[in-house]
């Protein structure tokens, strides 16, 4: 858990955002019999109250997935916190499938040790334990679900990682308020890492998640910056005429992808982040933008309308070829590749509505997966399983999440005004 | 087109902000949908900057050279000198259609895209087509009848036989397979779907002797015949024979209308001229409808 001290380190240095930009969350659709899991209060083993209630982050956690029902607290017979104190026929009466229990403990240092028991086979699934700095118990507390989402899925959990996105506030005299904000990916803890007048735009994440870059106007004319969020340490990439837009950092994290128009119109660049070089990838009348690096680094997908409507490419850096990927409907743009290399989230229009839909690239398969009409700026969770767009409700954008195979809907309002531009964390890596 | 809250602000300060920069300050990526806004607005840009270049370089003047073009963008600017020569023409205008072409060409681009994209498809496709037809026949000529018409005889791409119209199906291929017979068949068959010629007559030789009157034999003499014309170097003798054996062991087999009209062939090459004439003949007298007599008139037509 190195990476939670310089978290520390990062919340000295900024400013903790107001109550209500931060994003709630209200689950639209769960699988069909989801799991039904109990989840017990932990034991809290240190001096004075408990800061977090940690079975409660794990409940909500598991909860969000929409393939857990958490039990009611409420309708639990009996609270134990060890094996010696658990009944699996108390469990069995109220139906539930699995039990979580633990303790918590705080010293120089916090500990979570759990359990997890199968209430038929009447057996330990899984125990463990995790520890960090005191100040993270929130994300240990992920940890935990992630630990518990993995053994009874299959599939890694991605709860303890964080989203990057652009609350719009607009005060009385009708002017926007930006302000690029960083949270849990349970929407908790939002932090602010640039605010004003000025639009910020297209945030992203280095691959060690410890480094952001995004578009700001805050010289009057679109700039790409990029931050290190243990320090605070800010740094102006481009300031090109014209757009400077798009980055998108390479999976060694040596080399940004981007967009400029310095030459003419809008091409693709590379930006190597240790020698400062600028090598043109893309020359062509058409525009060409939206850059996303293939999980191998090998290739990049991007937007253009060289054939004359936008449509996703891909371009090899190592023949330098460029070639078509998408041929479904007048309009698929701005592709994000899960870290499979497989599945891409995109926005593909169908009968004059923006959807956000996932191609397969190995079966060139298309699949809708929202249905609302103007959903934009898709990205990916870590482990694959969720896609995380911009959407509209009433007057205001929301975000709104689906899993990759239609089955899980919840969406992440703000309390007030609007959020856009999401930007999912890859795993943090110590 | 996406009423974003934040748009109008950007826009205005775009266009603001645009003049001079070849009106490109807008962010492509804002939003998804806005890449038909930065289109657009990229057009407006391009207008705005052509008609201000028309009365920046007047016919007049610029015909006789003298003064070169001015406008304040960083386009690429097609000299005034080269221009000139062209009657009536303007840099606007030419700028105009640059544009025009530049949206044919990506037009154009687009729609070989799609077509190359189709072909891909419908290559594969067909290829499935062809190898479920073959399976269909392979599984016995109870289904025959409900094939026809669906053949075709090619060399090597399109040989699958359908039985003749009333043709009936009784002949060895009514008994039932044997075990293992159909997956050592699908195994010879599956070499020559990945061109291994060498290798499938091998294979279709060791299934002919261990199922010498199994249900899939017909198939494998044919196969056999088509084979002995491709390999390296071609044996028109076993081709022959192969062929001959299909006809004279298995006279009611679905196959028999291409095989004789392969027998045509390898005659042909053999430099029969007579007999090659006569199972062409034979083909087109016996089964005038069959997609094999129809490429019979055609051989005939190109080689008598």
């Amino acid at each position: 858990m190195l990476f939670g001290q310089r978290w520390i380190l990062a919340l000295l240095l900024l400013c903790v955002a107001p109550a209500w930009a931060e994003l709630q969350i209200e689950i639209n659709q769960g699988v069909e019999n989801p799991t039904p899991i109990a989840v017990v209060p932990f034991a809290w083993q240190g001096v004075g109250s408990a800061p977090e209630d940690v079975a409660q982050i794990v409940d909500s956690d598991l909860a969000r997935s929409g393939q857990f029902s958490p039990v009611s607290r409420r309708d639990m017979l009996s609270y134990p916190t060890r094996e010696s104190e658990l009944f699996f026929r108390d469990w069995r009466a109220i139906s539930a499938e699995y039990v979580l229990i633990g303790r918590v403990s705080v010293g120089s240092q916090a500990r979570i040790d759990f359990q997890l028991f199968d209430t038929t086979r009447q057996e330990a699934v899984e125990s463990g334990a995790v520890t960090g700095p005191v100040t993270e118990l929130r994300m240990l507390a992920h940890r935990v679900a992630d630990s518990v989402y993995e053994t009874l899925t299959g599939i890694p959990g991605a709860f303890a990682t964080r989203l990057l996105y652009v609350s719009v506030t607009r005060n009385p005299e009708g002017k926007d308020f930006y302000r690029l904000t960083l949270a849990d990916a349970d929407g908790r803890r939002p932090i602010v890492l640039l605010e004003g007048r000025d639009p910020i735009l297209s945030p992203s994440w280095s691959p060690d998640g410890s480094e952001v870059a995004y578009v700001s106007f805050e010289t009057s004319r679109p700039a790409i910056y990029r931050q290190n969020l243990r320090t605070g340490a800010r740094e102006q990439l481009t300031n090109f005429k014209g757009l400077n837009n798009s980055p998108a950092w390479s999976p060694d994290g040596n080399t940004m992808a981007l967009v400029l128009s310095k030459d003419g119109n809008p091409d693709i660049y590379l930006l190597s982040l240790t020698s400062r070089a600028l090598t043109r990838l893309t020359r062509h009348f058409a525009i060409d933008t939206e850059p996303t690096w293939m999980p191998d680094g090998k290739s990049l997908l991007f937007t253009s309308d060289r054939g004359g409507r936008p449509q996703i490419y891909r371009y090899d850096l190592r023949t330098q070829k460029i070639e078509r990927v998408t041929f479904q409907g007048p309009y698929n743009a701005r592709a994000r590749v899960a870290q499979d290399g497989r599945n891409v989230a995109l926005v593909h229009q169908r009968d004059g509505r923006y959807h956000i839909a996932v191609f397969d690239l190995v079966t060139d398969r298309l699949t809708v997966l929202t249905e609302t009409s103007l959903d934009e700026s898709p990205s990916i969770a870590p482990n694959g399983s969720i896609v995380l767009y911009a959407t509209k409700r009433g007057e205001n954008s929301i975000l709104g999440a689906v899993a990759v195979d239609g089955g899980v809907r919840f969406s992440l309002p703000a309390r007030e005004g609007s959020v856009q531009e999401p930007a999912w964390s890859p795993y943090f890596t110590p | 087109m996406t009423a974003v809250s934040i748009k109008p602000a950007l826009r205005a300060g775009f266009l603001l902000m645009g003049a001079g920069l070849f009106g490109f300050a807008i962010p492509g990526s804002l939003l998804a949908q806005d890449y038909v806004d930065v289109e657009a607005e990229r057009r407006a840009a391009e207008q705005a900057m052509a008609t201000e270049a028309a009365p920046v370089v007047d016919p007049a003047t610029s015909y006789t050279g003298i003064r070169p073009y001015s406008g304040s963008t960083t386009v690429a600017q097609p000299p005034a000198e080269t221009a000139a020569p062209i009657t009536g023409t303007d840099s606007g205008s030419l700028i105009l259609r640059v544009q025009q072409l530049e949206a044919d060409v990506r037009r154009l681009a687009g729609l070989l895209e799609e077509a190359t994209q189709a072909l891909r498809s419908l290559e594969a496709q067909s290829l499935e087509r062809y190898v479920d037809l073959d399976r269909r026949l392979a599984q016995g000529g109870s289904t025959g009848s409900a094939q026809q018409g669906a053949s075709t005889g090619s060399d090597m791409t399109g040989t699958a036989g359908v039985a003749p119209p009333g043709g009936d199906a009784t002949d060895a291929r009514s008994v039932d397979a044997q075990e293992g017979e159909e997956p050592a068949y699908r195994a010879a068959y599956e070499k020559v779907r990945e061109r291994d010629f060498d290798n499938a007559v091998l294979a279709f030789t060791e299934f002919l002797s261990d199922y010498p009157f199994g249900r899939y034999a017909p198939n494998a003499h044919y196969w056999l015949g088509e084979l002995y014309l491709v390999v390296e170097p071609p044996d028109p003798e076993l081709a022959r024979q192969n062929f001959k054996l299909l006809l004279d062991q298995y006279p009611a087999d679905p196959k028999v209308p291409d095989a004789l009209y392969k027998l045509g062939r390898v005659q042909f090459i053999k430099g029969n001229r007579q007999r090659s004439r006569e199972y062409l003949d034979e083909v087109i007298r016996e089964y005038p409808s069959h997609a094999a007599a129809q490429l019979a008139r055609q051989f005939l037509l190109e080689n008598f």
